[in-house]
């Protein structure tokens, strides 16, 4: 096969096999699958190994929470104070749990996010209905002691009553949850008997203070404090006006909306007092509102807090190279939301929490290692009359660290020595003898002639030994080692091929030179350019 | 001068030794890489497909004529896509009134039809399926719980699905936690609309088990699901091999397939292989 055709064979060949790996290097069925999946099914090997928490528990703690109201409401009832304090700590305590969890899990927006509002609610009613079955118990004492003493008799009578509006409205709203919660807590196969007794015993609590009632009297005289609230509903940031009379005297009205004092206001000279009430952070529903002035308790009064819709914004802005500031702002119509709490969720998984300020902003620094990471801010509306909402969910990328000069520096050194002893091996490597033919091979022909040669002196001799002499000088001025055959000269020193081929013949074929022959043959040992 | 030009070809001629040793390993490893190449495939459920969306390890055999299905076998029709014709439809009720089994996994609906046709209440339900309990990100990879008898899953507690299907009707063999939903926003999160339940994803009526999850036999859910693999190997299961997707529609792959099930084009291939070496042989020898 010619040279030109097997290259142009080999080059055909090269082409054709980089053609067929590129057809299929789109289709990579060689390579190990990485993040691979399609719309059937992925494979979970390249899929990253992350629960979102620990959801198994979170029918159990429903479960739990439903169970614990039947417990503590029994406790309340039978007046076992210290069982239902130990009882509604651990309610308090699973309630946090749950929350927590609903927030990790993202389901919020689900009906379980419904149990958990509703959860709270129970939460406040019971450790109100703790408080007033121990303020009933205190009162029932108090009334035996100051029977006798008119006007005190008249203030505990007075105070028990507002005592028993307030239970019974405890009650109705308590009561309204039931039917929603036991729904929602039959679709995930709880047992919601204990949840629906402990609607029995808060009945049989708040019955408590009908049957003192009617032990006293069964009649109370008209209070000396009356209250009013205007309007009767209203949405977060809405003010409630809350006013009323007390016609015995000046001493200050303390309001109180849940069982807490919520403001504290002096009547005028006409015994009339007036505040407002704005709705903050309470929970959306019924509450009850009255007020006390000294002995004088007023009615019990209500109003609704309607929940209302939310918006949240985000905005992600670099700090550093890993540092990323989280702001937006949390609003209720054009209202802003003020010391609430917003949940950045990180990647899908961790929770860093912010809070606004008074003009429903957030701040919030986070650290972020390097690569593209998720972040949505959240506000889930617990304990506010709000509804959950969220931001867009905003991507960060952080450009990874920039690697150490020195390792950049230190392996450039060593590749540059490695090259370098190489180099220096490899010259140490040839031979002194290879050395000498290269030398004697890319040397010009002149400086051939320098080389210091024995005088060639044929005269006399027979003509193969003459031929012998010769061979013996131009191989002497090749520099060609004394160990090579004529055969090995003629293929290190192509140029003076002729001449060892021809010496060959002599020297093994017996053939006998001419003169004509040896004087070309001394002209070619002797360097002599005219030699032909 | 002439000798000189002798050395100059002895050289030539050593340098072309080299080249065409260089082409030879050159055209090895490009037919090597072609035939490779050539005769798997990335299709789905393929069983020539060695990737991990392949059926290459599934190790089941294939029945291509469902008129030819043993008595009492037990038939496994995997992620169909094929209709099924009025006779082969007689040859499945056959194969159920001989007491015969129907497995048939599916998470598109296709086999809805061939449900109906069999008188099965059994139906898929495309959509998708995932749930609040799981160990990887992906919502729609987790964990059911075997929650019937049957031989498919004997010895098995859980199962990690891939992306499955509910199943609606008959009795549930694999059902999800309570906590699954149907993620019709695709947004990997429950919420709005979508409500948790626990959702069948395997059931069975009479001889007939629908499964949601024809992934469970792909080469990377193999391992994930050793017990079920065993089931199946031990019981042992037919493949519908004519409306399974564990064909392929390779032309290369389809056509070494059927010589290997043909013996006359087997034959007719050693004897093209053999031809040319005899030839090169005979001519040595003049």
């Amino acid at each position: 096969m010619r040279p030109r055709t097997s290259h142009i064979i080999l080059v055909a060949a090269t082409l054709v096999a980089i053609l067929i790996l590129a057809a299929h290097a789109t289709t990579p069925i060689l390579y190990t699958a990485e993040n691979i999946s399609t719309a059937a099914h992925a494979d979970p090997a390249t899929i990253k190994k992350r629960s979102p928490g620990d959801a198994a528990s979170l029918i159990p703690l429903m479960d739990e929470l439903l169970d614990q109201t039947g417990t503590l409401t029994l406790t309340i009832k039978l007046k076992d104070y210290e069982s239902a304090e130990r009882d509604l700590a651990h309610y308090t305590a699973l309630s946090n749990r749950f929350d927590r969890l609903v927030i990790t899990l993202d389901v919020s927006d689900t009906d379980i996010g419904e149990f958990q509002q509703m959860n709270r609610q129970n939460l406040d009613s019971l450790t109100t209905l703790l408080d007033d079955s121990r303020r009933l118990d205190d009162l029932k004492r108090l009334e035996i002691e100051v029977r006798g003493d008119d006007g005190r008799h008249t203030a505990v009578v007075y105070e028990g009553e507002a005592l028993r509006q307030k239970m019974h409205q405890g009650f109705s709203t308590y009561a309204e949850r039931v039917p929603a919660m036991s729904r929602i807590a039959e679709n995930y196969e709880i047992n919601t008997t204990t949840y629906q007794e402990s609607t029995e015993h808060f009945a049989e609590a708040a019955e408590a203070a009908d049957t003192w009632r009617k032990e006293t009297g069964g009649k109370t005289p008209p209070s000396p404090l009356s209250i009013n609230l205007t309007p009767t509903e209203g949405s977060y940031g809405d003010v409630i006006r809350i006013s009323g009379t007390h016609l015995s005297s000046k001493v200050p009205v303390e309001i109180y909306v849940d069982s807490r004092l919520a403001k504290t206001t002096t009547p005028d000279d006409s015994g009339h007092y007036v505040c407002s009430y704005r709705i903050g952070k309470i929970l959306a529903g019924l509450h009850l509102v009255y007020a006390t002035a000294g002995p004088a308790y007023s009615d019990v009064r209500t109003f609704t807090a309607l929940p209302g819709n939310t918006t949240l914004t985000l905005t992600l802005e670099e700090v550093s190279q890993a540092t990323v500031a989280c702001t937006g702002a949390l609003m209720t119509g054009d209202r802003p939301v003020t010391g609430a709490p917003v949940v950045l969720r990180l990647d899908d998984t961790k929770l860093i929490e912010a809070r606004t300020d008074e003009n429903g902003t957030y701040t919030k620094k986070i650290a972020l290692s390097a690569g593209d990471h998720t972040i949505r801010a959240e506000f889930h509306g617990a304990g506010f009359p709000l509804n959950p909402s969220e931001s867009e969910t905003e991507t960060y990328h952080v450009s990874g660290d920039l690697p150490s000069p020195l390792p950049i520096i230190a392996g450039t050194a060593a590749l540059l020595g490695t090259v370098w002893y190489l180099r220096r091996r490899h010259q140490r490597e040839v031979t002194p003898e290879k050395a000498r033919l290269e030398t004697a091979q890319e040397s010009p022909e002149g400086e051939e002639e320098k080389r210091e040669l024995p005088a060639i002196d044929i005269r006399g001799l027979d003509p193969r030994d003459a031929a012998t002499v010769l061979f013996h000088a131009l191989r002497a001025r090749l520099g060609i080692p004394a160990t090579k055959t004529p055969r090995d000269c003629a293929e290190i020193s192509p140029a003076h091929a002729r001449f060892f081929e021809r010496y060959e013949k002599i020297r093994y074929a017996g053939e006998t030179p001419t003169d004509e022959e040896l004087r070309w043959m001394e002209g070619e040992a002797r360097g002599d350019e005219h030699a032909t | 001068m002439r000798s000189s030009g002798g050395w100059k070809e002895k050289h030539e001629v050593m340098n072309m030794q080299r080249e065409t040793w260089a082409l030879l390993i050159i055209l090895l490893i490009a037919s090597a890489a072609a035939f490779a190449h050539a005769t798997t495939t990335i299709e789905e459920y393929s069983r020539h497909n060695i990737g991990w969306n392949g059926t290459s390890n599934l190790g089941l055999e294939e029945i291509h004529d469902l008129s030819k299905i043993p008595t009492g076998a037990t038939l496994l029709i995997l992620a169909p896509e094929k209709p099924f014709t009025e006779e082969e439809v007689d040859c499945l009720r056959a194969l159920l009134d001989g007491g015969g089994e129907i497995i048939i996994a599916d998470k598109e609906g296709f086999v809805n039809p061939l449900l109906t046709a069999l008188g099965s209440p059994l139906r898929v339900l495309p959509g998708n399926l995932s749930s609040l309990e799981r160990d990887h990100a992906d919502p729609r990879i987790f964990r059911a719980r075997v929650t019937g008898n049957a031989t498919l899953f004997a010895g098995i507690e859980t199962l990690l699905v891939n992306h499955p299907a509910m199943i609606q009707g008959g009795v549930p063999l694999l059902e999800t936690s309570l906590l699954a939903w149907d993620d019709t926003t695709g947004d990997g999160r429950p919420g709005g609309t979508e409500s948790f339940k626990r959702r069948a994803i395997c059931a069975r009526e009479g001889n007939i088990t629908a499964l949601g999850d024809p992934s469970l036999f792909i080469n990377a859910m193999l391992p994930e699901n050793p017990e079920l693999i065993k089931n199946l190997r031990g019981h042992p299961v037919l493949i519908d091999a004519v409306h399974s997707r564990t064909g392929t529609r390779n032309p290369i792959i389809n056509t070494l397939t059927w010589i290997q099930a043909t013996p006359l084009a087997r034959a007719a291939i050693a004897v093209l292989a053999i031809l040319p070496v005899a030839y090169l042989f005979g001519r040595k020898r003049e």
